[in-house]
């Protein structure tokens, strides 16, 4: 099966006490780590799964490729991916800025048209933007079936997966034909969401997402990684979603020390208005 | 179940406001969480627990218990090893958690006073943003507070680069067993007026004063480290990778290894999984400060080619980091919670490392066969964690019976190589019976003399570190 599992970076959430606002109400990036988006690092862990025998990782039966929209420096979260077992890797040259959901979401229909994959895998959203459009519009674009949400996925090989679905109160089977469009959730990476055809029933991998042994770190270097233009793939590309301002969330007032209870009942009730 | 001297209550009354005796702590319950520290090896048995407010109430309530000879126990975050917070003989327990008020920060000077009590992690966090910290750092940094790190002058895992608590204290305040308030050399980084008092109180267990406040040295926050996990097929590939990666130009700023036993109970209680997919015995984790990958890419290779690597990975990102981390942090609360494991910490010259492991593998082998060791420490400073674990079979007195004679075995061993029987736990209650094995006789002789000058009366933490 060949896999095309799209990725994007994204400032580390736990250093979102460091997001900055600069004074034209744009997102300042300076000084930010980053780190792959955590729903796309579950998707190529789902890939690296569907395209191996679990238990024996180091061979893997197909091919998976990741793709990104970002600029040069963001070629470290690819060459990461690659560490973990995918084998190439497509920057598509772009800043954050000329992007929305629609623009990534037709350029990968270019990919998707040149790579010819099985199935085309992704995070259900990113947690920056938080918009949950791209793999839903891909799907349109290429005229796919698509399956949302997944938390379970079990190969038949190249012709169809059973997915589970995380919906309210419970969990949505279904049988999606392939080429297909997938995207997946928190729990995808539990040890035995996600089953190969070539990977024995009842097989259980470790928790989450698997680390990148120093060896194939190294190796990495050498796995292919090519650079592709956005107005070669999207001539003329415009965004349909504008970002017209940004703001952190208030500050939180201090709080006072009341001397009694009666003090504090006046408070509650005249200042809080509570009561 | 021991009581106080009805005429000392009395005097409290006199002397504190209400507040003071309505917070007294004399429920059995309670009396046996602050009667301890985190060491399991004696029953706490506490009169009661009191929480001064300040300075002030401390010098006041040390001097009644002067007057009425009335020992004292003084208690921080209770996450010491050795029993040297353990009210073991119906002692007060003078506990510093209500006064840990964190002053701010001088970012010129790079100083920060703290009130005795301040959890060591808040600390770190309230300086953080000033991109300062106070860089004494260790597994139960979440409880453990300012002024027993000080007191016991704790270790951890940064020592290798930033050196034990003593060199990031520049001024204290202590109380003294008479109600004497100490002063000791304000916040001043050079300070040439003889013979530096401050420093017979850092590790000095509390048996020479009760420390109320610090006036802390603080460091730039380091850049983020790389943090890689390596797995390794004997304890001689630990040290000769040391060795290989001191020679190295780099900044190492973490060198702790642990073995698979360890990782195994990190496991079983904290279900972290190993992430290397080669099984090998011996782990270590390694942090490099500020180096780009391709920086150590070379050294990798090599290392890999003289097998002295097995396996290992890399942290991609600060969350692989810290998941990388936690397999090491985690270790001495999995073996705790797993099962009963008798604690040596014990530290060697860096030269004698090899020697001394390859006698203690064969005395553990004769002393202990067949039982489990769960081996771990920070090989970068010369310090190692030898954890026995109590097999079933054997009742909590015959394995302590069995562990203190093996321990004279092992400290007869470490005094040969020049090592020291307690690294960073300190003596307490508990190393007390093995200082001979690191000490000699005069210097014995001259710790007691110096502890009648500061508490003629012993009523200061009694009974630890020595006996008068």
């Amino acid at each position: 099966m060949k896999i095309l599992v799209p990725i994007k970076r994204v400032a580390d959430p736990d250093n979102a006490n460091k997001l900055k606002i600069s004074s034209d109400a744009k997102v300042d990036t300076t000084g930010l780590e980053w780190k792959p988006n955590p729903f796309d690092e579950y998707a190529v862990e789902t890939a690296l799964r569907l395209t191996e025998n679990g238990a024996n990782t180091k061979a893997r039966v197909g091919e998976v490729v990741v793709v990104m929209f970002g600029p040069k420096e963001a070629e470290s979260t690819l060459r990461a991916a690659l560490a973990t077992g995918a084998d190439r890797a497509i920057r598509i040259d772009a800043n954050d800025a000329d992007l929305d959901g629609d623009v990534v979401a037709q350029g990968l229909k270019a990919i998707v048209d040149k790579e010819k994959p099985d199935l085309v895998l992704l995070g259900k959203q990113t947690v920056d933007s938080d918009s949950n459009q791209v793999a839903q519009l891909v799907a349109e674009y290429l005229g796919w079936p698509q399956a949302t949400f997944a938390a379970t996925i079990r190969s038949e090989g190249d012709k169809a997966l059973h997915v589970g679905r995380e919906v309210d109160g419970g969990t949505l089977h279904l049988k999606v034909t392939l080429p297909a469009v997938v995207s997946v959730d928190l729990r995808i990476v539990a040890p035995k969401s996600v089953r190969s055809a070539h990977t024995a029933e009842g097989h259980a991998y470790p928790d989450g997402v698997r680390f990148a042994a120093l060896m194939a770190i190294m190796a990495a270097k050498k796995k292919p990684l090519v650079e592709e233009k956005l107005s070669d793939l999207v001539p003329g590309a415009t965004r349909k979603i504008e970002y017209t301002s940004f703001a952190l969330p208030p500050a939180r007032a201090a709080g006072i020390k009341v001397k009694s209870v009666q003090e504090l009942v006046q408070k509650l009730k005249a200042e809080a208005k509570v009561l | 179940m021991h009581f106080l001297p009805i005429e000392f209550i009395g005097a409290i009354r006199a002397e504190f406001p209400p507040r003071f005796l309505e917070e007294f702590i004399s429920e059995r319950s309670e009396l046996e969480v602050f009667g301890r520290d985190a060491t399991r090896d004696i029953a706490p048995n506490p009169s009661a627990v009191v929480f001064p407010r300040t300075t002030e109430e401390v010098s006041k309530l040390l001097r009644l218990c002067s007057a009425h000879n009335v020992s004292v126990v003084p208690s921080g975050g209770r996450t010491g090893l050795a029993g040297g917070a353990v009210a073991a003989n119906g002692e007060l327990v003078l506990s510093l958690e209500k006064m840990r008020a964190i002053g701010e920060v001088d970012v010129v000077a790079r100083t920060v006073r703290v009130e005795a009590g301040a959890i060591t992690e808040a600390v770190h966090r309230h300086c953080e943003k000033h991109g300062l910290t106070w860089p004494v750092d260790f597994a139960s940094k979440g409880s453990s507070q300012v002024g027993g790190n000080i007191a016991t002058n704790a270790g951890g895992v940064r020592v290798i680069r930033y050196g034990l608590t003593r060199q990031w204290v520049l001024g204290l305040q202590v109380v003294l067993a008479n109600g004497d308030i100490l002063e000791l050399n304000g916040a001043l980084e050079k300070n040439n007026t003889g013979p530096d008092l401050r420093q017979l109180f850092i590790g000095s267990e509390g048996v020479f004063g009760v420390i109320t406040a610090a006036t802390l040295k603080l460091a730039p926050v380091p850049p983020p480290a790389s943090v890689f996990l390596l797995g390794l097929s004997s304890i001689d590939a630990v040290l000769s990778l040391f060795r290989e990666l001191r020679r190295a130009p780099l900044t190492i700023s973490a060198f702790e290894f642990f073995t698979d036993r360890c990782a195994a109970r990190v496991s079983r209680h904290r279900r972290l999984e190993q992430p290397l997919s080669t099984p090998t015995p011996y782990y270590v984790l390694l942090e490099l400060e500020a180096i780009e990958f391709s920086d150590v890419e070379p050294l990798l290779q090599s290392l890999f080619e003289k097998e002295l690597i097995v396996d290992g990975t890399f942290a991609q990102h600060a969350a692989q980091a810290a998941a990388l981390w936690s397999l090491r942090e985690s270790i001495s609360e999995s073996l705790s919670a797993t099962g009963r494991p008798h604690k040596n910490d014990i530290a060697l010259p860096i030269a004698e490392l090899e020697s001394f492991c390859i006698k203690l593998e064969k005395l553990i082998e004769t002393q202990y066969p067949g039982w489990e060791l769960c081996l771990f420490g920070h090989i970068g400073d010369g310090n190692l964690h030898v954890n026995i674990m109590k097999p079933d079979a054997l009742t909590e007195h015959e394995f302590c019976e069995h562990t203190a004679r093996v321990d004279h075995a092992i400290f007869a061993l470490v005094a040969e190589h020049g090592g020291s029987i307690s690294a960073e736990h300190g003596i307490g209650l508990l190393k007390k019976d093995y200082l001979r094995y690191s000490r000699s006789p005069q210097e014995l002789a001259l710790f007691r003399a110096i502890k009648r000058v500061f508490d003629s009366k012993n009523i200061l933490n009694p009974g630890k570190i020595i006996d008068l």
